[in-house]
């Protein structure tokens, strides 16, 4: 509820005064300024108890005009309804008067029951103007509320689904957080990030833990195979790639979503090779972007220090001598030296889970 | 207030129903102000003014008077008043004493009547 209920009355003449008083106090609180000066001092002091202002224009110190003017300057006029209550309601006063904010002009004698309709109806216009203000104020709110719930409840879906196709390859879901969390350190932290804002990075780094989801469509005998795979299953493991850009094409409410092209590019092309050498589509260089790029390293280096199925964890040497030695698939030279900068960085990640 | 007491506003220039139309049907309150207004000293500042020719304190106080009689319903006075600031602005100071010679027996009128409650 409003607690804007009082009307300054600002006039030299205490008649004056009195009759508009009489007229407002059974409905409002009243306050009083005998000249143009104490009138501004009171409606500056009592910005938020004020609903309305009766100004008298002839008055010793400040004439109403004036005080007109500095509401107006001080962008007043437009929270405040100010009432010029005057004798000399002349053409000039009245136009320079409204051009100055004034919501009506109301001549003297004054007639109560015209000065109490114009002033009470303008009043609530204020007043309900301010309620729907603080109405929408308040339903834009919720809706940022609501917006932000979508906003974790997509991203909780989004890992919930990560997660499980990681449980299927009998790991245990940290894989794919620990993906994100190199992918989104080397695109702050070194210039791989280079030209992409903050929104994007943090787009980019959400889509890597879909790298896998095409694993779904593989079946467990080979997922979960513990020996080499034979060239045929290698073949089928392979298409886990281009499953996964297709399970993401297949969800339409996700197409529409930034993090879309991201996570498709990841899931397709997370097994290039810098050398053209790599799956599905054996792009060269920087034909394969370079989010997919990290994922691809992220992919690779979080494989080699972690116990797979398929082997054991290596030492952190043995898998930096790994990856820059080229037995796990050639990079992108800058790649590799950004990575290795922040690798020291990169390496607590293991620590703290041993 | 008393039919007398009304009757003798009246004769003396007050015209008490709008006059109490305008203070929301106060009695109480008019005669307050009526009070106030004999109890006023813009009179003598205005017959002061027009002696040494001094417009802006006759303007500023014919102006006032104005205000008070318009307010008070006390409808001959407050066109004698209206009159004369417009004579006063525009620098008739030979139409502002004419009205002078009006206003001041009107004035004492009103006075009497207020004085006789």
């Amino acid at each position: 509820m409003s607690q804007q209920n009082t009307i300054l009355i600002v006039d030299d003449d205490e008649i004056n005064r009195a009759i508009l008083e009489e007229i407002f106090s059974p409905d409002y609180a009243i306050a009083q300024a005998a000249d143009g000066r104490e009138g501004l001092a009171a409606i500056r002091a009592g910005e938020d108890s004020l609903c309305a202002v009766l100004l008298d224009v002839v008055m010793p110190e400040l004439s109403g005009i004036q005080v007109l003017r500095e509401l107006k300057e001080s962008g007043l006029t437009a929270r405040l309804p100010v009432f010029l209550i005057t004798a000399e309601a002349s053409d000039s006063v009245m136009r320079e008067a409204y051009q100055l904010g004034v919501m009506d002009v109301i001549s003297k004698p004054v007639l109560p029951f015209v000065v109490q309709r114009r002033v009470e109806s303008v009043i609530e216009l204020f007043q309900a103007r301010r309620r729907l203000g603080e109405k929408v104020e308040s339903q834009q709110a919720d809706l940022l509320r609501q917006a932000q719930r979508i906003i974790r409840l997509s991203q909780g879906m989004v890992e919930a689904l990560s997660t499980a196709i990681e449980f299927r390859s009998e790991e245990s879901g940290g894989h794919v957080q620990r993906i994100r969390r190199i992918t989104q350190h080397l695109l702050e932290r070194t210039p791989l990030g280079e030209g992409l804002s903050q929104e994007e990075i943090d787009q980019i780094a959400l889509a890597s833990i879909m790298h896998d989801v095409g694993k779904i469509a593989v079946p467990d005998a080979i997922l979960n195979k513990p020996g080499k795979l034979t060239p045929e299953e290698f073949e089928v493991m392979k298409t886990h790639t281009t499953q996964g850009a297709k399970l993401l094409d297949q969800i339409p409410q996700f197409r529409e979503d930034s993090l879309y092209p991201y996570a498709r590019d990841i899931a397709l092309h997370h097994h290039e090779r810098w050398d053209g050498r790599g799956y599905p589509e054996g792009l060269v260089g920087d034909e394969i972007s370079i989010w997919a790029q990290i994922v691809s390293l992220a992919d690779v280096y979080d494989a080699l220090s972690c116990k797979r199925v398929y082997k054991d964890a290596f030492s952190r040497e043995k898998v930096l001598e790994m990856i820059c030695g080229g037995q796990c698939g050639t990079f992108n030279p800058r790649l590799l030296e950004c990575f290795l900068a922040e690798e020291p960085a990169l390496a607590r990640l293991y620590q703290r889970e041993e | 207030m008393d039919q007398a007491r009304r009757n003798r506003l009246e004769a003396g220039g007050v015209q008490v129903d709008a006059a109490l139309e305008r203070l929301m049907g106060s009695e109480a309150l008019l005669e307050r102000l009526l009070r106030k207004f004999a109890a006023d000293g813009n009179f003598q500042k205005l017959e002061q003014a027009l002696d040494s020719r001094d417009q802006e304190g006759a303007v500023a106080a014919s102006h006032t008077l104005k205000g008070m009689c318009g307010n008070l319903s006390m409808e001959p006075l407050y066109g004698l008043f209206t009159r004369q600031v417009e004579a006063l602005r525009a620098g008739d100071w030979g139409g502002a004493l004419a009205l002078q010679e009006d206003i001041c027996p009107a004035y004492r009128q009103v006075l009497a009547a207020i004085g006789e409650g």
